[in-house]
C-alpha cells in the first residue's frame, strides 16, 4: 500500500509539474524583453511551409519556448545556485563572485585583438595627428578580474603584456599609468564599470599627468533607484541592489552635452537613463558615438578629444572642468574615417582611454 | 527532438502522454507512430522519408521472406533486404568517406556527396535488419500490419540513440501490453534519473570538455582531466539517453532491454563490453560474429572473426578512421585477454580495475579526436610527449571548479547509489522515509534540470551523431 501511494505521488506531482508549465506557457503572455538579461526575447515563430521544411520553424520554437518559459528568471537563479553552492563550481557561465563582488572571465590575451585595437587607434593617428601639433596620451583602464582573478585561482589576462604591446604600438602617445590609483571598491558590485565618486583621484592624476589641474569640491548625488549592473543578470544571483551616485561641481553646474547623432543637447547625468535597460547609461546617456560637453566657465581654452568606450562616460565629467570642451568619440559606433566631418583636428590635446576588457575584445571597433 | 528540450518536456509529451491515455487499445500503435513521426520530423522532416523507406522495404521484405518460406528464394530476398539498408547507409553515412579516401589513394579528385547524417541511422536500420533476419530466421513471425511495424521501428523514445531494441523482443508487447501504475511510476523514476544524468552530469562535463578544446595554455593537467572528464562525459551521456528511453517505455507499457550495467567496475575489456551499450554487443554477435562462424572455428578464423566485428563496430560509430583504430584497439585487448591476460587479470583484482579505466580512457581518446594523427598527438600530450607545462592557472582552476561533479559522475557510475537505495529500502524507519523522499527528490531534479535547461547552455547528445 505505501509502494501504491509513492507510486502515485510520483506520477502526480510529475504530471502536475508538466502539464502546469504547459498550461502556463500556452496562456502567458509573451514578454519582449528580459530585463535581467537586458535583450529582446524570442517571439512566437510564424509557421509557413518553406520554414516548417527548412526546419527554421522547429529551430525558432525551440528558442521561443526557452525565452518565454514560465518562471525564467527563477529557474536561471535556481541553476546558478546549485552550479555555484551544490557544485561548488567557480563560476556559472563564466561570472563568478569572490568578495561580493561579480566578475566575468576574460582570458588569455588575445595578442591579435590588441593588434587590431591598436591599428585602428594608429589609423587615427596618421590620418588626423601626425603633422599637428597635438600632445596625444594613452591610458589603460583595467577591468575588475585584475584584482579579483588571483583571490579566486581564476586565469586572467596578462595585464603588463597587454600595455606593453599597447605602448610599444602606439608609440606616438605618452602612456599615463592610472593602475595605482584604482582598487576592487573603486568598481561596482554588480557591473563591469568604475564608481565615478572613487575615482577621482584616478581623474585628478590623469588630468594632471595632461597639464590641468582638477580642483575638486564634488557633492555627491544619489539616484533614486538602486542600481543592477551588467553582472547581476548574468550571474542570475539574488543580489541586492547597489548605490548609484554621481558627482556634481561648481564648474560642472553649467556644462552641456552636445550629441551629434541626435543633433540636441542632452543631461550629464540623466535620473530617466537609471530606470531604463542599461541603467549605466545615466552617466551621459550610455553608447553615443560623438559627444561635446562644452564647459563655459573654463578658465583655459584647452580642448580635450576623448577616444573612450563606456568607462569615459562617468570620468569625462570630472575632466571637464579643466577644459574648455571635452570631444568623447567611440569609434565602436562611428567610422574614423568619419571624424573629419565633424571634429576639426587642430591642437587639441588627445587621449585614448579604453578598458581591458574592450581591447581584448576588439571586434566591435570600427 | 532531443529528449532533454523544453520542446520535449514541456509541449509534445504532455501531449502525446495525453492522446496517448485516452486512445483505446487499437489506435495506441497508431498514435505512437505519429507522435513518432512528428518526434523525427521536428529535427530532420526532410529524412522522414529515408526513415519510412528503410520501414516500407523492411515490412515487404518480411512478408514475402514469409510467403516464400521453403521455396528456395528467401535468402535472396533477405540479401536483398540487407543489402538494401546497407546501402541506405552505407550512402548517407559512409559515403563521403570512401571517396575521400578512394581520392587520396588514387589521386582523383571526385566530389564528395556532402551528405548531412539522418539522425539515428545507423540506429533504425539495425532494428530493419534484425527484423528481417529473425523472420527469416523464423524467430518470429512477419508483422502484417504495416503500423504495428512502422511504430515498432520509429518509436520515438529509441529510435534516434537506443537502445537498439529486437523487433523478437518486443513483437508480443506491441499487440498485447499492459499500463500500470507501477510501471508509470517506474518509468517516470527512469527517466528523471536519465535526464538528470544526461543535464547535471554530462552537459557539464561537456562543458569542460569544450574549455579544454578551446584552451590556449595546454598543460599535461588538463589532458588527463580532458581524458577523465570525456570518459564520464559520454557514459552520462549515453546511459543517461538510454535510461530516459526504458523510463518512457516503462511509461507505454513496454520493457525495453537494459543498454548499461556499470562498465566502468569491470575488470576486463571482456567485461566492459558486456556492460556498455549491451545492445549494440548483442546485435554484432548475433547478425554479425555468430554467422561469421564465431568462436566455433580455427583460431586464425576467429581471430579475424573478432577483428570484423570490432572494425565493424568501430565504424558503426563514424565514418573516419579513428573510429576504425577505436574498434580495432578492442579488438587486439579483447583477443589478448583471451589468448593470455583473462587469467591474470582475474587474479589481480585492483590492476584489472586500473587496466580496463586506464584503457577505455585512452580509447575515448581515440574515439573522440577529430583524426588518428589529433588522437596520438593528445595521447602523447597526456603523456608529457610534447613541451608544455604539467600545470597552468587555468587548468588548476577547472580541476577545483568540476571537481565535485567529477566526484559525483564517479560515485555515479559505480552501483553505490543504488545499493545505497536498496539498503535504505530494507529498514523499517528508512523505508518510510525513502517513501516520502522518492517522490520530493524526482520533484527536486526535475526542477533542477528544468533549470539547467532553461538556463540555456551545453546540451547536445553524442550518440544522436551515429
Amino acid at each position: 500500500m505505501p509502494e501504491k501511494r509513492k507510486n502515485m505521488a510520483l506520477v502526480a506531482l510529475t504530471c502536475i509539474f508538466l502539464y502546469g508549465f504547459l498550461l502556463w506557457a500556452v496562456i502567458k503572455p509573451v514578454d519582449a524583453q528580459s530585463v535581467s538579461e537586458r535583450r529582446p526575447l524570442a517571439a512566437p515563430p510564424a509557421a509557413s511551409w518553406d520554414a516548417v521544411f527548412s526546419g527554421k520553424f522547429m529551430t525558432d520554437f525551440e528558442e521561443y519556448a526557452l525565452d518565454q518559459f514560465p518562471l525564467r528568471d527563477g529557474l536561471r537563479t535556481v541553476k546558478a545556485i546549485t552550479s555555484l553552492y551544490a557544485f561548488r563550481q567557480k563560476d556559472n557561465n563564466g561570472v563568478y563572485m569572490q568578495d561580493g563582488y561579480i566578475s566575468k572571465l576574460d582570458y588569455p590575451l588575445d595578442m591579435p585583438s590588441v593588434d587590431y585595437a591598436a591599428s585602428r587607434f594608429r589609423y587615427v593617428y596618421e590620418q588626423y595627428m601626425e603633422d599637428k601639433d597635438m600632445a596625444v596620451y594613452l591610458s589603460v583602464i583595467p577591468d575588475k578580474n585584475y584584482y579579483m582573478a588571483e583571490e579566486h585561482s581564476a586565469p586572467a589576462l596578462d595585464y603588463a603584456g597587454l600595455t606593453a604591446a599597447l605602448r610599444d604600438r602606439l608609440d606616438f602617445a605618452r602612456y599615463i599609468d592610472i593602475f595605482p590609483f584604482l582598487e576592487l571598491s573603486d568598481y561596482y558590485r554588480t557591473d563591469s564599470h568604475w564608481r565615478q565618486e572613487n575615482i577621482t583621484d584616478a581623474a585628478r592624476y590623469l588630468a594632471g599627468q595632461m597639464g590641468v589641474t582638477l580642483s575638486g569640491g564634488y557633492t555627491q548625488s544619489l539616484a533614486e533607484v538602486p542600481f543592477y549592473g551588467v553582472y547581476y543578470g548574468q550571474a542570475a544571483l539574488p543580489l541586492p541592489g547597489e548605490e548609484l551616485y554621481c558627482l556634481s561641481s561648481a564648474a560642472l553646474e553649467d556644462c552641456r552635452a552636445y550629441d551629434y547623432e541626435t543633433r540636441t543637447y542632452i543631461p550629464i547625468y540623466d535620473p530617466e537613463q537609471a530606470e531604463g535597460r542599461d541603467p549605466y547609461a545615466f552617466f551621459l546617456a550610455g553608447p553615443k558615438s560623438l559627444l561635446k560637453i562644452e564647459n563655459p566657465n573654463a578658465t583655459t581654452g584647452k580642448e580635450l578629444i576623448l577616444f573612450r568606450d563606456s568607462f569615459g562616460s562617468s570620468i569625462a565629467p570630472l575632466l571637464a572642468e579643466g577644459y574648455a570642451s571635452i570631444t568623447l568619440v567611440d569609434i565602436r559606433y562611428i567610422s574614423p574615417q568619419m571624424l573629419g566631418q565633424f571634429i576639426s583636428f587642430t591642437n587639441q590635446d588627445v587621449l585614448f582611454l579604453y578598458s581591458t576588457s574592450v581591447l581584448n575584445n576588439s571586434e566591435t571597433i570600427k | 527532438m532531443l529528449f532533454s528540450s523544453v520542446t520535449f518536456l514541456f509541449y509534445f509529451l504532455p501531449v502525446v502522454v495525453a492522446l496517448y491515455f485516452i486512445s483505446p487499445m487499437c489506435l495506441k500503435n497508431g498514435v505512437l507512430l505519429l507522435a513518432s513521426l512528428f518526434f523525427y520530423g521536428w529535427g530532420e522532416p526532410r529524412y522522414l522519408a529515408f526513415m519510412l523507406l528503410s520501414i516500407t522495404q523492411g515490412y515487404i521484405f518480411g512478408l514475402l521472406i514469409e510467403k516464400y518460406r521453403g521455396k528456395g528464394r528467401t535468402k535472396a530476398l533477405l540479401t536483398a533486404s540487407v543489402l538494401f539498408s546497407l546501402l541506405l547507409l552505407g550512402y548517407c553515412k559512409y559515403a563521403d568517406f570512401f571517396i575521400s579516401n578512394f581520392n587520396l589513394a588514387t589521386g582523383l579528385s571526385v566530389p564528395l556527396l556532402k551528405i548531412a547524417l539522418p539522425v539515428g541511422i545507423s540506429f533504425y536500420t539495425f532494428q530493419v535488419i534484425s527484423y528481417t533476419v529473425d523472420v527469416y530466421r523464423g524467430t518470429v513471425p512477419a508483422q502484417r500490419n504495416y503500423v504495428d511495424l512502422a511504430a515498432y521501428i520509429a518509436m520515438f523514445p529509441q529510435l534516434v540513440a537506443g537502445p537498439i531494441v529486437r523487433y523478437a523482443d518486443i513483437a508480443g508487447q506491441l499487440r498485447d501490453r499492459t499500463h500500470s501504475l507501477s510501471g508509470a511510476a517506474m518509468g517516470v523514476r527512469r527517466f528523471i534519473i536519465g535526464l538528470s544524468k544526461k543535464v547535471l552530469i554530462a552537459n557539464q562535463l561537456g562543458a569542460l570538455v569544450a574549455v579544454f578544446k578551446e584552451s590556449a595554455e595546454p598543460s599535461v593537467l588538463f589532458y588527463w582531466l580532458y581524458a577523465a572528464a570525456y570518459m564520464l562525459h559520454i557514459y552520462f551521456d549515453f546511459s543517461g539517453y538510454s535510461d530516459m528511453a526504458i523510463g518512457l517505455g516503462y511509461v507505454f507499457g513496454f520493457r525495453f532491454p537494459e543498454n548499461f550495467d556499470y562498465p566502468y567496475i569491470s575488470r576486463s575489456i571482456t567485461e566492459f563490453w558486456r556492460r556498455w551499450h549491451i545492445s549494440l554487443g548483442a546485435w554484432f554477435r548475433d547478425y554479425l560474429y555468430i554467422p561469421l562462424g564465431g568462436n566455433r572455428v580455427g583460431k586464425p578464423r576467429w581471430l579475424f572473426n573478432i577483428a570484423v566485428v570490432w572494425a565493424a563496430t568501430g565504424l558503426w560509430h563514424g565514418a573516419a578512421w579513428n573510429f576504425a583504430l577505436w574498434g580495432l584497439l578492442f579488438a587486439a585487448l579483447l583477443m589478448m585477454e583471451k589468448l593470455w591476460l583473462s587469467g591474470w587479470l582475474k587474479r589481480h583484482r585492483v590492476i584489472s580495475h586500473l587496466y580496463v579505466l586506464f584503457l577505455v580512457m585512452v580509447s575515448f581518446v581515440i574515439f573522440d579526436a577529430e583524426s588518428v594523427a589529433a588522437a596520438f598527438s593528445r595521447i602523447s600530450a597526456m603523456f608529457g610527449g610534447q613541451a608544455m607545462p604539467v600545470l597552468t592557472v587555468e587548468s588548476v582552476y577547472y580541476l577545483k571548479s568540476y571537481l565535485v561533479i567529477l566526484a559525483l559522475a564517479l560515485i555515479g557510475a559505480t552501483p553505490l547509489p543504488k545499493k545505497l537505495a536498496a539498503l535504505a529500502g530494507k529498514g523499517r524507519y528508512t523505508r518510510v522515509a525513502c517513501h516520502i523522499a522518492e517522490p520530493v527528490a524526482c520533484l527536486v531534479l526535475l526542477t533542477v534540470c528544468t533549470a539547467y535547461l532553461i538556463d540555456g547552455s551545453f546540451n547536445p547528445f553524442l550518440y544522436f551523431r551515429f
